[in-house]
């Protein structure tokens, strides 16, 4: 993901919260939270080679996948969930976000915006799949399942019962302020359920 | 890792001889501790206990760094080293000693044989002091509780107030989790592999295969045999079949295939009846047949959670969790390990849970096995060193 999404993200998290980072990779930025903001978290990844090396960091991880994950946890553990970076490769990602609210209190989602221009351009000019810098695999090759844009996710969001109380959009150069939907690469959001049993599932 | 040993090295080093295997840590030997006794959960009082143990490595001052290993169903206390009475390296000798998983430059390894068992912890073929002879089958019955109290009784013996960790594997990992839940002060970490809270049936049906193998045997004579007529036919099924729910499919196909091995008796025969064959033998000479009715009814009947809710059992527990599982391992599902891990979290227990691939089912753990070995290492360095305390606190729901 773009590296202002983690930066945006470490700020936006009190420090000595409790988090649980799906999809957590090698542990990075998990590590990078524990040691900047000093949460105690854990991360859920799927690939055991990762997770060997999220042990190796000295990190508490759980390998499996994002369902699974969320699975194993009593309701309220965390202050924040992450999903940075994970959200489009879900194959339910409503029923994700409600078992996230389950287990935390705030969601925290990092997504590739399918609608910056760039990527609008590709279908328009080649009526190819995109290829872009934060969307680099062919379509036969990528991982995401689905495709979304910011406006996507804003009416989501408000057919969920989901407030998004903060939100920040990248692109390669850094913050974008104006017209996101348009110019940001990536985008995250900071999200907020009255409570677990408001959500609702989008028609 | 730096492991001088091959890759090159199949198998696992209890069961088979290893061609060219040598231990860095050379002769190494057992000792017998004459320890207080105690009464069983089945109301029998023992006056006393022996325990035959193992150590490795050096106790460090502040006494924070003892690791106890807890083998499986037919393991020894001879865990690492050379044994000088077989020439033969101890059972978990590819992951306990200098620089490797079990590191005994950093820690300090006791390795014991548990209770009931027949390689010099008190069991069914020790001496009952009542009577001059053997138990047999006057042994009480025992429990992986009694089990993990013998080895409690040890590090008081020893001088152990609180373990560093308890690393267990299958009836071992049993044992640890015994250890966190029941002597819960006295655990700082905690490491069960390829384990379970409870047997399910096809894991019972399985040791009751080897038990009925043993006591339909002639010469089992209702556990009063002498060792010039062992049940040794008896003994030899048992494990035989025990071998077969060790392995997987993939590692019996590529170990044996469909490859003859003939001999006059029977051209025909295939390399996997010869190879199990020579484990039933080999285990006869090693192994008393009523310390396997004893070991297996304990293991079939351990229920972590028996009469009581999972959260209510684990209350108690201040250990931190690393719990491991083998894909291919079909005795141990890694089902059962996901759902103690879940249980554990679900209590606010901070528990690492990973299923690492490898293709030689519940006996992974006792084979070459960089990934494992790594794991275990790095996850114990972590736990080990004071600076991750603040950043590795306990987590507590809401």
């Amino acid at each position: 993901m773009n590296p202002g999404v983690y930066e945006t993200v470490a700020q936006w998290i009190p420090e000595k919260s409790r988090v649980l980072d799906l999809g957590t990779g090698d542990g990075t930025f998990l590590e990078r939270l524990i040691q900047t903001r000093h949460v105690t978290g854990e991360g859920v990844e799927k690939d055991a080679e990762l997770v060997g090396r999220c042990v190796q960091r000295g990190l508490v991880v759980h390998q499996g996948d994002i369902a699974e994950g969320l699975d194993q946890h009593a309701d309220g553990t965390f202050d924040f969930v992450l999903l940075l970076g994970t959200f489009q490769e879900l194959i339910q990602p409503a029923e994700i976000i409600h078992e996230a609210f389950r287990v935390g209190r705030q969601v925290v989602i990092a997504f590739d915006n399918f609608a910056h221009y760039r990527v609008r351009l590709q279908i328009l000019i080649k009526g190819r799949t995109p290829i872009t810098p934060s969307l680099p695999a062919q379509w036969y090759r990528t991982r995401n399942l689905h495709f979304l844009s910011v406006a996507d996710f804003e009416s989501f969001c408000q057919e969920s019962g989901i407030r998004e109380t903060r939100r920040a959009f990248f692109n390669i150069r850094g913050a974008i302020h104006f017209f996101p939907n348009l110019r940001a690469e990536a985008a995250v959001s900071l999200l907020q359920a009255d409570s677990q049993q408001t959500l609702r599932k989008p028609a | 890792m730096a492991d001088p040993q091959s890759s090159t090295f199949q198998g696992d080093l209890q069961d088979q001889k290893v061609a060219g295997y040598q231990s860095v840590l050379g002769v190494t030997h057992t000792q017998i501790a004459t320890l207080p006794g105690f009464c069983t959960q089945s109301g029998h009082q023992f006056d006393q206990v022996d325990v035959a143990y193992q150590t490795l490595g050096a106790l460090s001052p502040a006494r924070d760094n003892a690791i106890l290993v807890c083998h499986g169903l037919s393991g020894t206390a001879h865990v690492a080293g050379t044994d000088p009475q077989t020439g033969r390296p101890g059972w978990w000798d590819y992951h306990v000693g200098p620089g490797k998983a079990i590191d005994t430059d950093k820690f300090f390894v006791i390795g014991t044989n548990t209770l009931g068992g027949c390689n010099g912890t008190t069991g069914p073929s020790s001496i009952d002091p009542r009577t001059g002879k053997p138990y047999g089958m006057s042994f009480p019955p025992i429990t992986v509780r009694d089990m993990a109290t013998a080895q409690a009784k040890l590090m008081d013996h020893l001088g152990i107030e609180k373990l560093f960790a308890v690393v267990g594997a299958s009836m071992g990992g049993m044992q640890a989790l015994t250890w966190a839940t029941e002597m819960p002060e006295r655990v700082r970490v905690c490491v069960p592999i390829a384990t379970c809270t409870a047997h399910n049936a096809m894991q019972i049906a399985f040791n009751e295969i080897g038990r009925r193998a043993i006591i339909t045997d002639p010469n089992w004579n209702s556990g009063n045999y002498s060792e010039n007529s062992l049940p040794a036919h008896g003994l030899a099924v048992a494990r035989m079949v025990g071998h077969v729910t060790y392995l997987s499919e993939v590692a019996m196909a590529k170990k044996f295939g469909r490859r003859r091995q003939p001999i006059a008796e029977d051209p025909d025969q295939f390399s996997v009846e010869s190879y199990l064959h020579h484990q039933g033998e080999a285990f006869v000479k090693r192994f008393d047949p009523n310390s396997y009715l004893y070991l297996t009814r304990a293991i079939d009947a351990f229920d972590l959670f028996q009469n009581a809710a999972p959260e209510e059992v684990l209350r108690r527990v201040h250990s931190r969790f690393l719990v491991v599982s083998f894909s291919s391992d079909w005795l141990y599902p890694p089902v059962q390990s996901r759902e103690l891990v879940r249980l554990l979290k679900r209590s606010g227990i901070a528990a690492t849970y990973i299923n690492l691939e490898a293709d030689y089912g519940h006996d992974s753990f006792l084979i070459h096995n960089p990934p494992f070995a790594n794991v275990l290492k790095h996850f114990l360095a972590g736990e080990y060193a004071p600076n991750h305390e603040p950043r590795l606190a306990h987590l507590a729901p809401a």
